[in-house]
């Protein structure tokens, strides 16, 4: 007679079994990735991941090598770009997190003239494509005199509006207006019930959307394509693509590329994973 | 709901970055890139009026029908492929005493982390013609079979990256979006209530009935909801192609979507205006197919 | 969560997360890792740059000419004769880019800026003043130099009859086959006067040995779908792409027989050729399997088989490209670069010394040719018994020697920048010729070329239409900003 718990694991192991393959699939290229930066340039067609050899598990473990990632650093200077990344990525995840929360704030806690003028705009921004603003952007960065500048790339992504709109969803969901009095009766100034009573309450979602602008400023291409010019701005993203064209034939130096600019997403997504995934399914479950 | 005594300036100050910001690269663009769209430029200095002849051209401009063809394709592919693959995904997720739900769940996201390059790189690796290894995989399990598909030539040869190019780019999205959609399924899927399935399976319903009775219309807002990012995104797409296929629309311009032609005319051949005329085409595009699913949405859920 | 009751407290204390540290309340540790990052990285960022300005900064797109250069710029800077040169790789779209970036917008350029021919003409889309290169007819014409150079290496950077760039190389193409496969067939290239007596003569060499119901091997490597190839030969058989006034002008009977013949080289009963992309490890894998027997070989792409090919040294000879028809021109042209000079740069007259001195020195027109293969414009330097040396790799025929024989007859080329526009309008129409003969072998002759020759018009209506659209390049209106 099978029972509840029965039919449970019966049916946690079917989807195993439709499951663990995708997952496979899916991280092959990983594993790729991984292998093939440790690779030589005449290793590399060899084998499609471990060089084959006589070592342990068939796999040549001598013929792995660092040169790639050297070659990164001292030819090619990507220290530099890393540096740039991790910058242009940071500063606009801080900035973006802190506008928008007090966005959000505003529009949430607040009564004021004008206030559904601002909340109407800020659903309006979410209905204008991007590509639209591409060319009349580049035009008023160029008349600010901000082309090939980090400003006129960090300026233009702190304030998303879609960003507002969570955090004000966030502030309406998490946050007492009770606490926001006592707050008041104890003297304490706006911005003091900001920074210490709000923005604790916000913390999961403040970090999903540090995670959300840092990958998506990490991984922009375009954009810094478009206003950085002087090689010694431009961040990774760029450094890769350039690798591509200029190396195209060197697959090792690439993935060791690659793994370079994966590798602090991964550690911060790590650290903020479940932040991410609430805050992300907060604008979506409503 | 609000607090009567407050600084008056406190909401204005708190909102100012966000209005500077919006008023200086949001709105004032918007206003200009209806002045542009009447211009053929030249970069961002020289500029000359031409009325609406931007637009006449587009209208009938082969290159831009064929943008926009690929880009249809493509989100048909992303919406009909695409996303059932995130449900079903997040559905077997889903499964009370999975073990490593969270293991999991990062695995299928992990493809988020990459970048376009690598994916561009891996694609290309992937889909040559003979030393692909997806034409040696489909060499090895496929042999002769369903050689109908094909109209000349063994499966070796299959030049996935001069005629399918569609192809390609909708399976490289599919591994690196489809665990994104998947995670909004799977939150939505987790807060659909289990006394109402249970109710449901007591009352003698299969499983499939109870996914289309029960599960599918509490998901639904949600379901929407990704429908609405996924076409949006599809309709948008850029970067993947554009770093694909070098640059350009690969091959009889078959990757060729909307925005890569957008960013083409405005910042390669650098008629800004151009650019903005199609600009407004995908904004119009845009608007009514948001319009369209509203009003579906608001049918279904009478 | 734990959250102060609303009605005590005398101070307001943060909320809490769990019993952690009251810095953990307002980000996590990896907000917080975020909050250290953008610190740290801002400071270092900011941090001045001590790196020494070079005197000039130069811009290439190919590693091995900064290799080239790099030895001649460091023995000039130390024997004083002139300043430092920085050489600053960039890939050929990070160099568009940049340098439109520059011409349209201002932002900061190299004072030379080497451009392959595709980049350079992006120059060209506004009336001649506008051109971002500083014109260098004058200059030229002075110092001799415009009869120096091989005449037709001016072509792509010549607008509206003024030059705005020093020529680079000549670039004449020559017909690579394998020797070893042709000679044990006791096939006679001599005989091989034109590209039907090509197909014909080389036909035996695709014999089925293997049984397994398709040819060993193919004639030649020629694909639609790369590009690159096709405009050489449509070049060879001499109507071109665009006429003398740079309008775009290539539906003509000789054209829709190049296409034609094409198409029948890829597709149905007669096809002879086959895919075998340069630059990708997969098609050098099928040449060294001798997949294909011809291909078409310019001077620099003999150095990347060089490389990458060692395995077939000894196998492979050149000859002069079979011609369209008999008495036709035997050879073409593929790839070009220039080095412009910046109209925004302050010391034109310098620049024009140190662009002169680099380009035209005898040291980097043998380098040219020892480390890269490429044969140099500079016609006095021809004489160079460099280029008569036997080479090894290609049976030891005196390669320098037979590409130079061939400069005259290469074809001079256009600088407008809708050649890529119409090259590819060429090659849908030939992609589209192609499934036609592959779905129907019998379209052939008089018929399949005058469908070539209808495609080729329909292409070419459409260039000609966005063309005349194009106010700005025309300068017939000169507005500016909004």
């Amino acid at each position: 007679m099978p029972t509840a718990k029965h039919k449970s694991i019966l049916s946690a192991a079917g989807a195993y079994v439709v499951l663990l393959p995708l997952a496979v699939i899916t991280l092959v290229p990983f594993v790729w990735l991984v292998t093939s930066a440790f690779k030589s340039r005449e290793q590399f067609f060899g084998s499609m991941f471990l060089p084959r050899g006589d070592g342990l598990l068939g796999v040549d473990w001598a013929a792995l090598t660092l040169e790639n990632f050297t070659r990164l650093f001292s030819e090619i200077a990507i220290g530099r770009a890393l540096l740039n990344s991790l910058f242009l990525s940071s500063v606009t995840a801080l900035l973006a997190t802190l506008c928008c929360a007090a966005g959000g704030y505003a529009l949430a806690m607040y009564k004021f003239k004008g206030r559904g003028i601002c909340l109407a705009i800020v659903l309006a921004a979410l209905i204008v494509p991007a590509p639209l603003l591409i060319a009349p952007g580049y035009q008023v960065l160029f008349k600010l005199g901000l082309l090939d500048t980090y400003t006129g790339l960090i300026l233009p992504g702190i304030a998303p509006a879609f960003g507002v709109f969570l955090f004000r969803q966030s502030v309406l969901q998490s946050v007492p207006p009770e606490l926001l009095e006592a707050g008041r009766l104890d003297g304490c100034g706006e911005l003091g019930i900001f920074a210490r009573v709000v923005l604790p309450l916000l913390r999961p979602m403040t970090g999903a959307f540090l995670m959300i602008t840092f990958l998506a400023m990490w991984n922009n291409f375009i954009g810094p394509q478009i206003v950085l010019q002087s090689p010694d701005k431009q961040p990774l993203s760029v450094a890769i693509a350039q690798l591509k064209g200029v190396y195209y034939e060197d697959y090792g130096l690439m993935m060791a590329g690659t793994l370079v600019s994966v590798a602090p997403v991964a550690v911060l997504f790590l650290l903020l994973q479940r932040d991410f995934v609430s805050g992300l399914t907060l604008g979506a479950v409503k | 709901m609000t607090a009567t005594r407050h600084g008056r300036f406190a909401p204005y100050l708190f909102l100012a970055p966000f209005l500077a910001v919006f008023a200086v690269f949001v709105a004032y663009p918007l206003a200009q890139s209806v002045v542009l769209s009447t211009r053929q430029m030249f970069g961002p200095t020289a500029s000359t009026y031409v009325g609406l002849d931007n637009f006449r051209f587009l209208l009938q401009d082969p290159l831009f029908h064929k943008a926009v063809r690929n880009t249809l394709v493509f989100t048909a592919g992303s919406l009909f492929i695409q996303l059932p693959v995130a449900l079903g995904l997040a559905l077997l997720l889903d499964r009370p005493g999975l073990r490593g739900r969270n293991a999991l769940r990062l695995v299928f996201f992990a493809p988020q982390l990459v970048g376009l390059v690598f994916l561009a790189v891996m694609a290309s690796v992937i889909f040559q013609k003979r030393t692909g290894v997806l034409n040696q995989i489909l060499e090895e399990v496929l042999g002769d079979r369903l050689g109908w598909v094909l109209q000349s030539g063994p499966w070796l040869d299959y030049p996935w990256l001069e005629s399918q190019v569609m192809w390609a780019l909708i399976l490289s999205a599919l591994w690196m979006y489809a665990g994104l959609n998947m995670v909004y399924f799977l939150a939505a899927l987790q807060n659909v209530d289990r006394s109402l399935k249970e109710a449901a399976s007591i009352d003698g319903a299969g499983v499939v009935r109870r996914f289309f009775a029960v599960t599918l219309p509490a998901i639904t807002p949600v379901a929407g909801f990704v429908v609405l990012l996924s076409v949006v995104g599809s309709l948008q797409l850029f970067e993947l192609p554009y770093i694909l296929l070098n640059a350009g629309g690969g091959p009889d311009n078959q990757g060729l979507t909307i925005v890569t032609y957008l960013y083409q005319s405005g910042f390669e051949t650098g008629d800004l205006g151009y650019a903005s005329a199609i600009g407004w085409v995908l904004a119009i595009m845009l608007a009514v197919f948001t319009l369209l699913q509203r009003f579906v949405l608001r049918g279904r859920n009478a | 969560m734990k959250q102060q009751p609303p009605h005590t407290t005398t101070t307001t204390r943060a909320p809490r997360f769990g019993a952690g540290p009251g810095w953990l309340s307002y980000f996590s540790l990896g907000g917080w890792a975020v909050v250290v990052v953008a610190l740290v990285s801002t400071v270092l960022v900011l941090l001045p740059d001590d790196r020494v300005e070079a005197d000039v900064t130069l811009w290439t797109f190919a590693p091995p000419h900064a290799r080239m250069y790099r030895p001649l710029l460091d023995e000039w800077e130390q024997d004083g004769s002139q300043g430092s040169v920085s050489i600053e790789t960039l890939s050929l779209p990070a160099l568009e880019r940049r340098m439109l970036g520059g011409f349209m917008s201002g932002v900061p350029v190299a004072d030379l800026i080497e451009a392959e021919r595709r980049v350079a003409s992006r120059a060209f889309g506004g009336p001649v003043e506008s051109v971002g290169f500083l014109d260098l007819t004058d200059r030229l014409r002075e110092d001799g130099l415009l009869e120096a150079i091989n005449e037709s290496s001016f072509g792509p950077w010549t607008y509206r009859g003024r030059v705005f760039g020093l020529p680079h190389d000549v670039h004449p193409v020559m017909l690579c086959y394998r020797a070893d496969l042709v000679e044990a067939a006791g096939i006679d290239v001599g005989e091989i006067e034109t590209w039907d007596d090509f197909a014909r003569i080389m036909r035996p060499l695709m014999a089925d040995n293997d049984g397994d119901g398709a040819p060993d091997r193919y004639l030649i490597s020629f694909w639609p779908t790369y590009i690159d190839n096709i405009e050489p030969l449509i070049l060879q058989a001499g109507d071109g792409l665009f006429d003398d006034d740079d309008m775009v002008r290539f539906a003509t009977e000789t054209n829709a027989r190049v296409i034609a013949t094409m198409a029948t080289w890829v597709a149905g009963p007669d096809r002879i050729a086959a895919d075998v992309p340069e630059f990708s490890a997969a098609g050098n894998k099928l040449k060294l399997d001798g997949y294909i027997v011809a291909a078409l070989m310019p001077d620099w792409l003999s150095n990347i088989w060089r490389q990458q090919l060692p395995e077939l040294s000894g196998k492979l000879k050149l000859m002069p490209l079979p011609a369209w028809e008999p008495g036709g021109r035997r050879t073409s042209v593929w790839g070009g670069t220039m080095l412009g000079i910046p109209k925004s740069a302050d010391n034109p007259d310098e620049l024009w010394q140190y662009a002169k001195r680099l380009y035209l020195s005898p040291e980097l027109s043998r380098s040219l040719y020892t480390e890269g293969d490429i044969i140099s414009p500079v016609r006095a330097h021809w004489d160079d018994p460099i280029y008569d040396t036997p080479d090894e790799f290609f049976g030891n025929q005196p390669k320098g020697r037979m590409y130079i024989d061939l400069a005259p007859e290469v074809p001079r080329r256009t600088s407008s920048p809708f050649n890529k526009m119409a090259l590819e309008r060429v090659q849908d129409a030939l992609i589209r010729l192609s499934r036609e003969v592959e779905s129907d072998p019998g379209l052939s002759g008089a018929a399949l070329r005058s469908r070539a020759l209808e495609l080729l018009r329909e292409a070419e209506n459409e260039v000609r239409a966005r063309m005349m659209r194009n106010v700005i390049a025309t300068g017939a209106a000169g507005g500016s900003a909004p």
